[in-house]
């Protein structure tokens, strides 16, 4: 194809439905088809297929193994403690989330002056990269000279070489510490935004039925915002099964707390079992996806009835 | 309407909380990155730095002796430094053009496959970076694409391009018809229309567009450590690292962590409205 051609086509007089606008359409969606197409569409259907066969560098062939490597998942007993972790997360995080996260949202919506700059400082910690968020509570954490034994001491307890990551329960807590500081800003947006969008007249209405604060939130405000926690939960769902960076920072390899996808990676990557690693991959998206689906049709359900 | 003052007395220090809890451990980065070595000793700890010094950011830079145990950590600093920027800016421009281009078609021209391709665009939101990783490398072995800019920055746009699209094609949708028909009538072309009439007055979107892609390549972690092992590792793969050293040396660790959390802290102050915006747009899909 000339470049003469291209330009014209470019600034034919575009026609709906004309074969020219229907070139210039198709010329238009092509590189990000091609990028999308080889980038992640073949990949995944490359993940799927190679996940039933044996892909392994080390190994000469790709044999066809069917769901051996499903099944095998099943007797592993690392890939057992890394599920358990990663549910852990996923309820410490979702809830604590949700909760503090719409309770933050609330106290900024009473807010009326300075309300940008508040919701700016809120959102920095989901703006900064995981990694380096990992490594500065790793510094707080530190025995010896950290924020959080210094803090402990100052207050009068001797904490000043507490090794917090000693123990798997604190460990696990103080990892999801950091996830928490990172994502429950997502929420608050997401939660806030709704609460906004929310009819002043409907609370005028309800404070001349001599209804209470406490009352005017549980009766309006969180019936019209369900819609919006259940976004939020989705998306604190997807990003704890997701947890990676920070807890790769944070605890390592370290067996007791490492959830799933620091397990994936160290099968793929460190072990080159290519083809187990992406059995794995697919089920874990497959669990993600289904915890998230139950939310939203809960709540579906929920607001249908009312 | 007015509130009692007992409520306002809860809400602000509830406020107050919220900001101490978002705020205090980016304080301590900062505090730290100024923090003399020798401080890190006292006990009880100091919680700001009674001598400041910028002697970390000195060895940091290059300006001071930048070694440490051998290993030239100026040098490396520098560098990933510079492969930060150079990816996420390379992928938030190619990716915001691309989607664009894309989200004009999809909005505004008919061609056949219209609704399947763009909603298998943005389905893929819906699936997990580390999905498609294990093929992706063996795709980029093959193509010789490990450690190499154009490699790592595609993987960048097609990670970030489904959001893009997504939050672009809904600004154009919203955009009344009326000007781009006048435009036609005078004969413009549709890369005039586009880019004369139409990108210019989705502006804020497509800056909402550009800050989520930035801010997302800027912190990619897996990524990185698996396509940018050594020319071209960016901050987030070198960071860690200089904890994982034997000897750890906190102030040189917290001032790297100033740098690298500059960008997006610059980023939220000035263009926050447009990535509330955008954030907004994108957790609803």
């Amino acid at each position: 194809m000339t470049a003469r051609a291209l330009k014209s086509s470019f600034n034919a007089k575009p026609g709906v439905g004309s074969p020219a606008g229907a070139f210039s359409g198709v010329l238009l969606v092509l590189p990000i088809l091609l990028t999308m197409g080889s980038l992640v569409f073949y990949p995944l259907v490359s993940t799927a297929w190679d996940s039933l066969h044996r892909v392994d560098p080390l190994q000469a062939g790709t044999p066809f193994v069917g769901l051996s490597n499903y099944v095998r998942m099943f007797g592993d007993r690392e890939v057992g403690q890394a599920w358990r972790n990663t549910f852990e997360f996923v309820g410490i995080a979702v809830a604590v989330e949700t909760v503090l996260g719409v309770a933050a949202a609330a106290l900024i919506n009473q807010v009326k002056i300075g309300r940008q700059w508040i919701l700016a400082a809120v959102v920095l910690p989901w703006a900064l990269p995981g990694v380096v968020s990992g490594v500065i509570w790793q510094w707080i954490y530190a025995p010896g000279a950290g924020l959080l034994n210094g803090v402990l001491m100052a207050m009068g307890f001797d904490f000043e070489n507490h090794l917090w990551f000693n123990d798997s329960t604190s460990a696990m807590l103080l990892v999801s510490v950091v996830h928490i500081w990172r994502m429950m800003p997502l929420t608050i947006v997401i939660v806030l935004a709704a609460m906004q969008s929310i009819p002043l007249d409907l609370y005028e209405a309800a404070r001349m039925d001599g209804a209470s604060r406490l009352g005017m939130f549980r009766t309006i405000t969180l019936p019209l915002v369900r819609g919006a926690i259940a976004v939020a939960m989705t998306n604190s769902t997807v990003s704890a099964f997701n947890l990676f960076d920070e807890a790769f920072v944070l605890v390592r390899n370290s067996l007791e707390t490492r959830p799933i996808l620091i397990q994936i990676y160290l099968e793929a990557f460190k072990k080159l079992h290519f083809s187990y690693g992406m059995a794995l991959s697919l089920v874990v998206t497959l669990v993600s996806l289904l915890v998230s689906l139950v939310y939203v049709l809960r709540i579906h359900r929920n607001t249908s009835l009312d | 309407m007015k509130q009692p003052w007992h409520v306002r007395i809860l809400t602000w220090s509830g406020i107050g909380v919220l900001l101490l809890w978002s705020l205090v451990p980016i304080y301590w980065t900062l505090a730290s990155s100024l923090t003399a070595t020798t401080e890190f000793n006292v006990r009880p700890v100091h919680f700001y730095p009674h001598q400041p010094t910028f002697e970390h950011f000195g060895r940091l830079l290059g300006i001071l002796d930048g070694r440490m145990g051998g290993v030239d950590v100026a040098g490396e600093f520098r560098l990933a430094l510079l492969n930060s920027m150079l990816t996420s800016g390379a992928a938030t421009i190619v990716c915001v053009l691309m989607s664009i281009l894309a989200a004009y078609a999809f909005a505004r021209l008919e061609f056949p496959g219209r609704q399947l391709l763009f909603y298998a665009v943005v389905a893929t939101l819906a699936v997990p970076g580390y999905a498609v990783l294990i093929p992706l490398f063996r795709l980029m072995i093959a193509l010789k694409q490990i450690d190499a800019y154009l490699g790592v920055t595609l993987i960048y746009v097609s990670a970030f391009l489904p959001l893009s699209l997504w939050l672009l094609k809904g600004v154009f949708d919203a955009l009344p018809k009326s000007l781009e028909e006048a435009a036609r009538m005078d004969g413009a072309g549709h890369m005039t229309i586009l880019f004369m009439i139409i990108v210019p007055i989705a502006a804020p979107g497509i800056t909402a567009a550009a800050i989520l892609t930035f801010l997302g390549a800027w912190g990619q972690y897996i990524v990185p450590l698996i396509f940018s092992p050594k020319a071209t590792k960016p901050l987030t793969v070198l960071i860690p690292e200089f904890a994982g050293k034997n000897f750890v040396d906190y102030g040189l660790i917290m001032a790297a962590g100033s740098i690298a959390i500059v960008v997006p802290c610059l980023l939220v102050i000035f263009l926050n409205r447009y990535l509330i915006a955008g954030l907004l747009a994108g957790s609803s899909k």
